[in-house]
Parts: C-alpha cells; sequence; structure tokens
C-alpha cells in the first residue's frame, strides 16, 4: 500500500485502483480498499507513566528516600532527564502533555472542574488544538488510557455527556478509569469509556480487597494482550496515568510498613538526606545547593513530641502509595518486556505532574476534603479524627482519605523551593523524566540535563513515530504544537537544547524561562490558604502584578535555584518580565487570576434548575453533578412502595461517612444520616415504621440561612405527616466527595452510615418509583446573588485543590 | 482535704474516645484526690460507652439538669476551629447531670456527637495545678468553680464552664 497523505486527518480514503465491470468478468479487485491505516514503517509502540502529586526528590532513582525499583531499572537502561518541566497543576500539565500545546492555550489554565468564561480557562480544548492520540488514531494506532483523567468539565460527566471531552473524545480507543482530579483507591467510582461504571465489585472485601493500582495495571495488561491477540504489528500508544500519589493516600500496610521509623528525623532532615543522595548519583549538579525552608513551614524541631509519630505516619504511607504505584507501572512495563515489545517500545515515564501537593495544609489530614470546604482542624484535631477512624496505624486505610502536611511535600521537592500551584518555582515545576527506548538509546544510564517541558511530549512521540503534525482534523486547521521534540536527545547527549523559552503561571504564581535565566514572580498567597483575607491582595484594581517582588535565577549555574540575581540583573529582570507578558498575551494566559474571578464576583450565569428527579435505579452520579443542595434549605422526596412485612434499604445515598447524606430506612424506620465531613456526623430516626404499601416520604432541611455551611432544622415526614426531626448545626458547604457518587436505592462503594456498613450496599426492598430533590425555596434578591457567589467560591476553591 | 473547699468542674470535649480516655487516664494517675471523673463516647455506629470513676459527686449531681447548652456553632465563611470544640464540651457538660441523675443512656446519646467523646472531672481547687495540665487532648476545655459540693454551687460550675467554653467559640 502506498504511503497516504497524513497532512489532513482522518486520512482520506483512497482512490480505487482495481477495475469494477459490470460482472466479476474482467474486475479487479483492490485490496487496499479494506483494512485500515497502518502506522509509519517502525512506528514504535509508547507508553507514558504519570505519577500524580509528586515531586522531584520522592523516587530513589533521583534520590529520593522512596524505593523505585522499577523506575531505576529503566532509568539505568535509558536515560535520566533532570530539567523536565510541568505547569504546577493537574489539568493543565495533562492538557499540555496530550496537546502539546501550553495549557492556557488549550482552555486549560486551571483545573477540568472549573470552567470559566476567559479563553485560557473554558477546560473546553478548543477543535483546533486537537490531541495527539487523536493524531496517533488515525495514523494506525491503538489507543488507550488508564487511570486518572482529570480534563472532563465537571457538569458534563453524566451520561448526557457529551462525550467529546471525554477520554475517547482526545482520541482514546479505549478508557478504564476516573474522570476526576483524585480517587480513592480503594473505592473508586470508574469510567469505561463513556459509562460510569461505579465502584468494583470486591470492594472492602476482608481478604483481598480491591485496589485500583492494582486493577489499573491489570486492565493495562488485558488491553495489550488484546490489542496484540487480533493484530500483531500495530503499535500502541497507552497512557499509565496513575492515581498515585495524589490523595487519598490509599495503599495497604504491607507498602506502609516499609517505611516504618525511616521519617522520624522530620522534614528538615529528609531534605538534607535526600540533597546528599541527589549528588551522589550526580542527578544534580556537584555544586548545586540545597534552597531553605520558607517560614510557611515549621521546622521539625518546632512539631510537640507528642504529634511527630502522628506526622512521621503520613509520609510513611505516602512512600509506601508510591512505591506500589512503580511496582504496578513495572507490572506493565514486564507484561511488555514478556511480549517482546520493550525494545521497540518507548517509555516516557513522568514522575509527578506538578511537583508534590501542599494541599494538605501544614497538619495533614484524614480527609484531603476538610481543607477544600474551608475546615480548619488543629493538628490535634486531625489526629483524633484519625483516631476516630482507627488511629494513625490505619493512615491508608478505607476508613480514611488523608493528605500529608505540606511540609513533607516540599521535603519531597527537594531540592528546590515549595510545590504544587507554584507556576513561579521549580519545586511546582520540574519534575523526573526517564526514558527507555532500546532501540534508539544505546547509552545506558545516562544523564540528559537538556530544559524539556511537558509540551515536547507530543512532538517527540509523533517525531518519533514518523507522524507529520496535521494541518487540519475534520477539516479544521490546526494550530501548530508549541512544543519542540528532543528526539534527538535520546541516542546523542550533545544533541543541541530545542526548548529555549518557556513562559509557566499558575494561579497567579508565574515565570519565564529564557535561555537559561529563570524571572520568578511569586504572589504572597500561601498556596492552601483561601481566606477571604488571602485573596483580598488579589481583588480587582488592588493588584498590580509587576509590583510583586521578583527573584532571578540563571539555571546552568543554579540548578535548584538558590542563588536570586535580580539585584544584579534589573535589566534582565525586565527584559523577562515583559517577555512574560507577551507571552501571556499570546497564549490565552490573560487575565491572570482567572481561576479566581468567582471570589472577585465574576460569576456564571445563575442556574435556573432547582428540581431534579430520579427515576429508577439510577446509579453512581458523579460528585460534581449531584442537585446543589449545600448552603441553603431543600427537600428530598421519594414515592415507595413499602412491601408487606416493612421496607429496609437505601433510598438515596450520596458519598459516603467522610461525607454525604442518605435518606435509609432501617427495619422500617425512616433515617437521615448526615456526614459533615466525617467531622459531624447527624442522624435523625423515626420511632415509628412506615405502612406499607404506597408511602410519600420527604426529608426537609430548613436552613437556619442562606450561606456557607449553614445550621438548620431537619424534619422528616411520612405522606406529609412529620415523623421525626432534628437539628444539624454544621452542613457541608462546598462538596461532600473528590470522587464517591450518588446512587438511588442504594449506597454503593463506601456508605454514609456506618451502622448499616455490614449490609452494603443496603438495596431498598421495595419499590422506589421517584427520588426528587427541591432545592426551592430559593433565596431571592440580594440573598440569592450572596448565596450564588459563596456555591461558585466554594466550586473554586475545590478546583484548585483538585 | 477542707469539706469547704472550692471544687473545680473541667469539661472536655473531644473528636475521638481515645483521646478522651488517655485525658481521664492521666488525670487519675496524675496524683490529685478527685471527686469524680466521667469520661463518654460514642461511636460511629451510635452507641454510647461510659467510663467513671467511683467517687461521682452523686449528692451533687441532681440538681444540674437545669443547666442549659445553648450553642452557637458556625462563623461563616469558615468553620471556626473553636466551635468544633464548643459543641463537644456542651455535650461534656451535659453528661455530668445525666449520668448522675441515672439517665445516660437517654440523654447523653442527644449530647455527645457520634465519634466525639466528653470528658467530665470534678476535683478541689486546691488539686488543680495537678489536673488541669493531666488534661491536654482535649480539643476545647473549661473549668467552672463551685463554693462546696452543694448542688446549687456545681450547678453554677458547670455553667460557668459551659459559659467560658462558648465564650471561646466567638
Amino acid at each position: 500500500m502506498s504511503q497516504p497523505d497524513r497532512s489532513k486527518l482522518p486520512i482520506s480514503r483512497q482512490p480505487f485502483k482495481g477495475v469494477a465491470n459490470r460482472t466479476l468478468e474482467g474486475s479487479e479487485p483492490d485490496w487496499d480498499l479494506i483494512g485500515h491505516v497502518d502506522a509509519p514503517d517502525g512506528a514504535p509502540n509508547v507508553l507514558v507513566v504519570l505519577i500524580d502529586d509528586a515531586g522531584f526528590g520522592n523516587p530513589a532513582t533521583f534520590g529520593g528516600p522512596i524505593a523505585t525499583p522499577n523506575y531505576t531499572r529503566l532509568a539505568e537502561q535509558g536515560l535520566r532527564y533532570n530539567r523536565f518541566h510541568v505547569t504546577a497543576l493537574c489539568s493543565p500539565t495533562r492538557a499540555a502533555l496530550l496537546t502539546g500545546r501550553n495549557s492556557h492555550a488549550v482552555g486549560f489554565g486551571s483545573v477540568g472542574e472549573f470552567s470559566t468564561g476567559f479563553p485560557g480557562y473554558t477546560a473546553f480544548v478548543p477543535d483546533d488544538c486537537v490531541p495527539f492520540p487523536r493524531i496517533l488514531r488515525d495514523n494506525g494506532y491503538s489507543t488507550a488510557a488508564f487511570g486518572k483523567w482529570h480534563l472532563t468539565p465537571d457538569g458534563e460527566q453524566g451520561p448526557a455527556g457529551p462525550f467529546d471531552r471525554w477520554p475517547v473524545g482526545w482520541g482514546f480507543d479505549h478508557f478504564y478509569g476516573f474522570l476526576g482530579g483524585g480517587s480513592g483507591q480503594w473505592d473508586p467510582c470508574l469510567t469505561e469509556n463513556q459509562k460510569i461504571i461505579g465502584t468494583p465489585a470486591g470492594f472492602a472485601a476482608e481478604e483481598d480487597p480491591y485496589y485500583l493500582p492494582d486493577d489499573m495495571a491489570d486492565k493495562t495488561i488485558e488491553w495489550l494482550h488484546a490489542i496484540r491477540g487480533q493484530d500483531a504489528k500495530k503499535p500502541f500508544f497507552a497512557y499509565f496515568s496513575t492515581g498515585c500519589s495524589h490523595a487519598p493516600h490509599h495503599v495497604s500496610e504491607e507498602w506502609a510498613a516499609k517505611y516504618k521509623g525511616k521519617f522520624d528525623q522530620g522534614w528538615d532532615e529528609l531534605r538534607e538526606e535526600t540533597f546528599s543522595r541527589q549528588k551522589q548519583l550526580g542527578v544534580i549538579p556537584a555544586d548545586a545547593e540545597l534552597t531553605p525552608r520558607d517560614e510557611a513551614f515549621p521546622a521539625w524541631e518546632d512539631v510537640p513530641d507528642k504529634l511527630k509519630a502522628y506526622y512521621a505516619r503520613q509520609m510513611e504511607v505516602y512512600a509506601g502509595y508510591s512505591e506500589n504505584a512503580d511496582h504496578n507501572a513495572g507490572r506493565v512495563i514486564d507484561a511488555i518486556e514478556e511480549m517482546g515489545e520493550l525494545d521497540n517500545t518507548l517509555v516516557l515515564w513522568i514522575w509527578g505532574d506538578n511537583g508534590a501537593s501542599m494541599e494538605g495544609t501544614i497538619t495533614g489530614s484524614f480527609n484531603e476534603l476538610t481543607m477544600q470546604n474551608g475546615i480548619p482542624l488543629s493538628d490535634e484535631m486531625q489526629l483524633q479524627l484519625a483516631e476516630r477512624y482507627g488511629g494513625v496505624e490505619a493512615w491508608g486505610d478505607q476508613m480514611m482519605a488523608p493528605h500529608y502536611s505540606a511540609a513533607w511535600a516540599w521535603a519531597g521537592n527537594t531540592p528546590f523551593k515549595w510545590g504544587k500551584q507554584v507556576g513561579s518555582h521549580l519545586g511546582g515545576t520540574r519534575n523526573p523524566l526517564v526514558v527507555h527506548w532500546p532501540e534508539r538509546v544505546s547509552e545506558d544510564g545516562a544523564l540528559r540535563e537538556h530544559f524539556t517541558h511537558v509540551i515536547d511530549v507530543g512532538p517527540t512521540i509523533l517525531d518519533v513515530a514518523g507522524i507529520p503534525m496535521p494541518t487540519h482534523i475534520d477539516g479544521i486547521e490546526q494550530q501548530p504544537m508549541h512544543g519542540a521534540t528532543f528526539a534527538d536527545s535520546l541516542a546523542d547527549g550533545e544533541a543541541p537544547e530545542h526548548h529555549t523559552q518557556q513562559y509557566f503561571e499558575t494561579i497567579g504564581n508565574r515565570a519565564m524561562y529564557k535561555d537559561g535565566w529563570w524571572l520568578s514572580m511569586r504572589t504572597a498567597r500561601i498556596p492552601w490558604v483561601l481566606t477571604p483575607d488571602a485573596l483580598k491582595p488579589y481583588a480587582p484594581g488592588a493588584w498590580n502584578p509587576d509590583d510583586d517582588p521578583t527573584e532571578l535565577y540563571y539555571l546552568p549555574d543554579d540548578f535548584s535555584q538558590a542563588i536570586d540575581l535580580a539585584a544584579q540583573h534589573p535589566e534582565k529582570v525586565e527584559e523577562l518580565k515583559e517577555l512574560f507578558w507577551q507571552e501571556a498575551e499570546r497564549y490565552d494566559v490573560l487575565p491572570l487570576m482567572a481561576p479566581l474571578a468567582g471570589f472577585f464576583g465574576m460569576l456564571p450565569p445563575l442556574p435556573d434548575v432547582a428540581t431534579y428527579s430520579y427515576r429508577g435505579g439510577v446509579q453512581n452520579v458523579l460528585s460534581g453533578m449531584i442537585p446543589r443542595i449545600y448552603n441553603h434549605s431543600y427537600s428530598i422526596s421519594a414515592e415507595l412502595m413499602v412491601p408487606p412485612g416493612g421496607a429496609e434499604g437505601v433510598i438515596v445515598a450520596e458519598a459516603d461517612h467522610l461525607g454525604g447524606f442518605s435518606l435509609w430506612i432501617d427495619e422500617g424506620k425512616l433515617t437521615h444520616t448526615y456526614s459533615m465531613m466525617g467531622v459531624f456526623v447527624f442522624r435523625q430516626q423515626a420511632e415509628e415504621p412506615l405502612p406499607e404499601g404506597e408511602v410519600t416520604v420527604r426529608m426537609e432541611f430548613a436552613a437556619d440561612s442562606a450561606k456557607p455551611a449553614t445550621g438548620g432544622q431537619v424534619t422528616l415526614f411520612a405522606n406529609d405527616r412529620p415523623i421525626a426531626g432534628g437539628r444539624m448545626e454544621h452542613t457541608v458547604p462546598i462538596r461532600f466527595s473528590g470522587y464517591a457518587g450518588m446512587d438511588i436505592g442504594r449506597d454503593n462503594g463506601g456508605v454514609v452510615d456506618l451502622s448499616y456498613e455490614n449490609r452494603k450496599p443496603f438495596p431498598f426492598n421495595g419499590e422506589i418509583r421517584k427520588v426528587d430533590f427541591d432545592i426551592k425555596p430559593l433565596p431571592t434578591g440580594e440573598e440569592k446573588h450572596e448565596l450564588h457567589k459563596s456555591v461558585h467560591h466554594g466550586h473554586t476553591a475545590h478546583a484548585l485543590t483538585a | 482535704m477542707k469539706l469547704h473547699d472550692t471544687i473545680d468542674v473541667l469539661i472536655g470535649g473531644y473528636l475521638s474516645k481515645e483521646a478522651a480516655e488517655e485525658d481521664y487516664d492521666a488525670v487519675r494517675a496524675c496524683g490529685a484526690h478527685l471527686q469524680g471523673a466521667v469520661v463518654v463516647s460514642k461511636d460511629l455506629e451510635g452507641n454510647l460507652a461510659v467510663e467513671e470513676t467511683d467517687h461521682m459527686v452523686r449528692e451533687g449531681a441532681e440538681g444540674l439538669g437545669a443547666v442549659g447548652f445553648a450553642v452557637g456553632l458556625f462563623a461563616p465563611p469558615l468553620l471556626a476551629a473553636t466551635a468544633i470544640g464548643a459543641a463537644l464540651g456542651a455535650g461534656a457538660g451535659g453528661l455530668l447531670h445525666h449520668k448522675t441523675a441515672g439517665k445516660i443512656g437517654e440523654q447523653a446519646g442527644e449530647t455527645i456527637p457520634i465519634g466525639g467523646a466528653g470528658l467530665i472531672v470534678a476535683y478541689s481547687h486546691s488539686e488543680a495545678p495537678k489536673v488541669e495540665p493531666a488534661v491536654n487532648r482535649a480539643v476545647q476545655k473549661a473549668v467552672g468553680e463551685a463554693e462546696g459540693r452543694h448542688v446549687e454551687a456545681l450547678k453554677g460550675a458547670l455553667k460557668e464552664a459551659q459559659q467560658k467554653m462558648a465564650e471561646t467559640e466567638s
């Protein structure tokens, strides 16, 4: 078959080159008409592995304390890139990775949950920036993504789609994972292709419980075997995007126990130890300096002795969780090797998408969503809540959704300053990359010091596959990719550096890199603080970004950003400042702070829907898609058919015991349970059982006022007669869960009320004809506007930390 | 101990049973003579558990039921951290009455939140230097003072402790 024109996708059908007479007499078939487009000759398989919320100084491969034997194995047979860069936030890095373009330019200046009306922050990838998995697919690759996605807007994560912003719409033949920014590893609510399939069987089994990282690897291997069974030659592109090491930090004790006592020295010493190993390994220059601790992080010696074990345990679990990620990625690599294809597979393994996450606040949390819901808890409170759910030894178990202290994240970003969300510094923007491809890489174990960026991955893959960047896809002229191939550096350590200039911007923290110079412009806001006082300085009219302090570094001589040269080179500062503004305009970075626009009154249109009806057995409504009952009065009513002998089971339940609600029936008695993020749990129960036959039940919450986390009165009704009630002093202001879904007629996954844990999913034993949510009476006038603002602010806060 | 010594009533609120029991054990081991101590907790399924010393102030308890525990708990837009302690402390304060009135199963269930716990300790004021440092895990704690062990005096002490708890919330 002749090589097709790959400049326009989909590739046009070939003209018929045979003969078609009136009958078969004299006719000649053209066998090239059937079959599919072949990839260019020699196009390799490609495996991209992306670790989540991890830092440069985490994996042992780069001097960190976490054993990563598979990562090291590949590095020793391949290449370590020690100046590889990301965007300092989840979705933007993923969007940049998969499109080969700057994140703002493809609508991902912020995360997938948060769409706002500025081009750089829509979370809607433009049609003229089609992601490269689609390019590979249309050029003869099998493509699949496994694990974390985080590129579908919140409001589109349901059966009504639309699906062009789901993984399949980005060019993946197959997807198995979760759409959001984080997921429980024990109890994920999964998506397969275009369907939410819920929490897998085996969840919370006492023997061999379900564990997503294991399942992800299994499913990836299964897919590899399946495609190879069908087609012995078709190359594959597999995107293995594990949710590890993002919170919740879930891993079995078997893994966490490996690190028992390994972090008792604290984060300050850990940084020094890591730094020393990094030098021994040669992954950082011999003259690199260890950057100092910012006062935002406490010194380990100032941590009260009685809490040190609590803090140390947080890091033990994180380390075990991360090592498990290495293990499961290694299983996939082993499978490719067993298939005899590892030599012809380009593996690009990026350890972290935005540096390690500091979103656990200084205390760490038994439930990562406490921070996002604005619940300030002291470390003693956090410790007690951990005790409530099993004790610090259970940190990492199914009963908690933990996140470690920001100070551990800072240690994980050794030798750099800061971490996730801080786009101005390398702690949030520089992560390890290992490249393995025996057919092309002959210099085993070498170090590459080229300045590279996540937007270079796509161009590099197309380059080595021999696939041109198409000018048109679906008839739409494509914007060129912004990244530059670094394929020549695979075989040649002396290859020139192609990526010489790059802007960085995350929630106002920004940097401009050019020819070795790096200008840092960090806002004073601490990433884990979203209080009104912390945001006030960035209000319209109050903030002049050019007044922000600047730091200037020359990275060829200063690997870690330890020596600020701003005072010596004011002209360079001004040059890079100006260049940043040019780049910001060019790539839709403006307006700065757009992700926080809602905090300053720039709000999307008010919702005009106040009632939601669910008929039949609707299940697994993702957490961002549930009726927005937060912060004001609402009711949930259900039309039931109670069977003879009485009713039992769940009518409707959202999320789990760490945040959620359940309207359910216990021995015939209507019950309402509400978990305020696992900190407070409220329960109201009728004393008499429901009658048999047709019954309408209702739960009414009468809010004290329309304000965030309002308290209020709950009343339960049966056939319009009040049968129980009680107060809830606090309600959840923002979001119950980052991933757990809502179900009608059962409580899938983790349950809300632990008293029916041993009966889960506790299906309703009668018939549920309809469940209605009514979020009326909505407040009116100014109150409505204020509430709308607060809800939007909360949504923004969640999005920023997802 | 003098017969008419000032009696302190300390109430503490906790987010876990373990923390409350740790302080309960600590005050019992601190070397002070206690008039009484009780720790009450509610597990995640809502079941109540009670543990008490043998020297509860039985004669003083009956009248404490009149103490009200109105608690305003929320300070928008963020939860006030101290409010969490106040909520738990309110529950603990209720328990002294409920336990000694013999209705603990019925009424403490309304005051101690699911997963939470409360501690009440009554002791001579002169023992405060030993007792108060031993209570170091309470999310919030407060102390009220009573002149003697008379019902009304203890009632006043408990009310005072409650008031202090509420004040630290605001």
